[in-house]
């Protein structure tokens, strides 16, 4: 369990992410949220959102402008418990 | 003070600002000061696709079946989509190329603009095969009061920005005249200038194209105009890719990481670049409207066609720094845009099967035993 963390978005209940199955995209819609994207694969910023708290890993490079407090859910998985804003 | 193709004064890229400092000299990528630009030319050349790749010619039957309204929404979107890459097929090249100071920048400007051209030539490759003679269309353009409004107001920035930077070139910083009117031309002028034209460039690859792609992939979602998808999907992508990079060259200016003069003309210009982008917006919205001013099409319309523009636009914005201008649009309107959205992986080598280039040419021309019906082989 331990690639398994809590995610929150938008204030929402905590969700069980698994780190190791797919991006946080990929999981967040997995628990039937409306994610944003266009490109999925990190170069577009449209999945763009705001980590309030917490650490995530990039497993694509992106290239769309990442600002300080910034995440793009599309390439990156969780390494701790998360808090954003999506 | 004049342009020099090889600039012989020993620089530093590393320390030189993206634009208005020297000139490129060797076009060296061992080094980067903005290593960014070279990860979006090789982003780009990866997505490399030619339009006669794409098998259009089932789109011509498909086309004849469209109602008139809907022919005019199909044709139109075309002409508008031809004004908007015949602008940025050159224009980013003639106003950027004699400022610009990174070689890596410098390159990603010419790899952004060709593949502009790469789009116009699709645009001809479409209509060739609708049209045994296209030119009724192409010259509409250039008449098209719709399109007229448009082109003038993307390419005023580009405008002012090439003869401002013509002007500093052949003269020198002061004031000149010419055809009797005064210009007050400093380098500080220039770089507003530059900042609202990339500003508006940023609004064209941000939104401009969305009316149109959304109109199109609604044709797809009917299995209607397919071959025209395929191209707007691959053109979609490239875009995504430029847009990218103008919102790095404002980010960069507006926080601070390049040229400290830019970051206090982003401070003072602020509101110009959120009017020339909400300005955008409107034209988008008019747009919709003119599209569907004889009807709408089966599964869209003026009004959902807007509240997508709002959408793609709180986005965009974001991205830029600004607060989302459209609060009550959060959520996307029109979901079966993205899947027509989405990159293909290609992360792998360009040769292997799944990228779309490589697999475009060969999608349509399949033949079922089935589709030869009971004739005999
Ligand atoms: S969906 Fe394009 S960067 Fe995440
Ligand atoms: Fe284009
Ligand atoms: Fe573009």
């Amino acid at each position: 369990m331990a690639n398994t963390f809590k995610v929150t978005v938008n204030g929402g209940p905590e969700l069980a992410v698994d780190a190791t199955e797919g991006t946080l995209l990929e999981a967040l819609e997995k628990h039937q949220l409306e994610m944003h994207y266009h490109c999925r694969s990190g170069f577009c910023g449209a999945c763009r959102s705001t980590l309030k708290s917490g650490k995530v890993r990039y497993t694509t490079e992106p290239l769309a402008y990442v600002r300080k407090g910034d995440i793009l859910p599309c390439c990156c998985v969780p390494e701790s418990d998360l808090d954003i804003d999506h | 003070m004049s342009y020099s193709t090889f600039n012989q004064e020993q620089n530093n890229p590393l320390t030189e600002p993206m634009f208005l400092g020297n000139s490129v000299n060797v076009a060296r990528y061992d080094q980067q000061k903005h290593s960014i630009f070279e990860k979006l030319i090789e982003k780009q050349i990866s997505f490399f696709w030619r339009p006669e790749e794409i098998d259009v010619s089932r789109d011509r039957i498909d086309f004849n079946k469209l109602t008139a309204s809907e022919k005019h929404v199909f044709i139109s979107n075309l002409k508008y989509q031809t004004l908007l890459d015949s602008i940025q097929g050159r224009s980013p090249n003639i106003a950027l190329l004699p400022i610009v100071s990174l070689p890596e920048l410098e390159t990603w400007i010419e790899t952004w603009s060709f593949f502009e051209t790469i789009h116009s030539r699709s645009y001809t490759h479409i209509l060739r095969n609708l049209f045994s003679d296209p030119s009724e269309v192409f010259e509409d353009i250039v008449i098209n009061e719709q399109i007229k409004i448009r082109a003038n107001d993307i390419s005023k920035y580009y405008d002012d920005l090439i003869f401002y930077t013509q002007l500093l070139q052949t003269h020198g910083e002061g004031d000149v005249v010419v055809e009797g009117k005064t210009h007050t031309v400093t380098q500080r002028e220039i770089k507003k200038k530059l900042f609202l034209c990339i500003n508006s460039v940023n609004a064209l690859e941000a939104i401009r194209f969305y009316v149109s792609f959304a109109c199109t992939f609604a044709f797809a979602e009917r299995e209607l105009m397919e071959g025209n998808a395929k191209i707007i999907k691959l053109i979609a992508r490239d875009e995504n890719v430029h847009l990218t990079s103008t919102q790095h060259i404002l980010n960069l200016w507006q926080y601070g990481e390049d040229d400290p003069e830019m970051k206090e003309i982003a401070e003072e210009l602020r509101d110009d670049a959120y009017e020339i982008f909400m300005t955008a917006v409107k034209q988008e919205k008019q747009w919709a409207h003119y599209l569907f001013k004889d009807g709408s099409m089966i599964g869209l319309n003026e009004s959902m066609l807007c509240q997508y523009v709002e959408y793609i636009a709180n986005l965009r914005m974001q991205a830029i720094g600004f607060d989302a201008p459209f609060e009550n649009q959060r959520s996307n309107p029109l979901p079966w845009m993205n899947k027509y959205l989405v990159s293909d992986n290609v992360q792998v080598a360009p040769q292997e099967s799944e990228i779309t280039s490589y697999l475009v040419g060969q999608i349509d021309s399949e033949v079922n035993a089935s589709d030869l019906g009971d004739f005999d082989l």
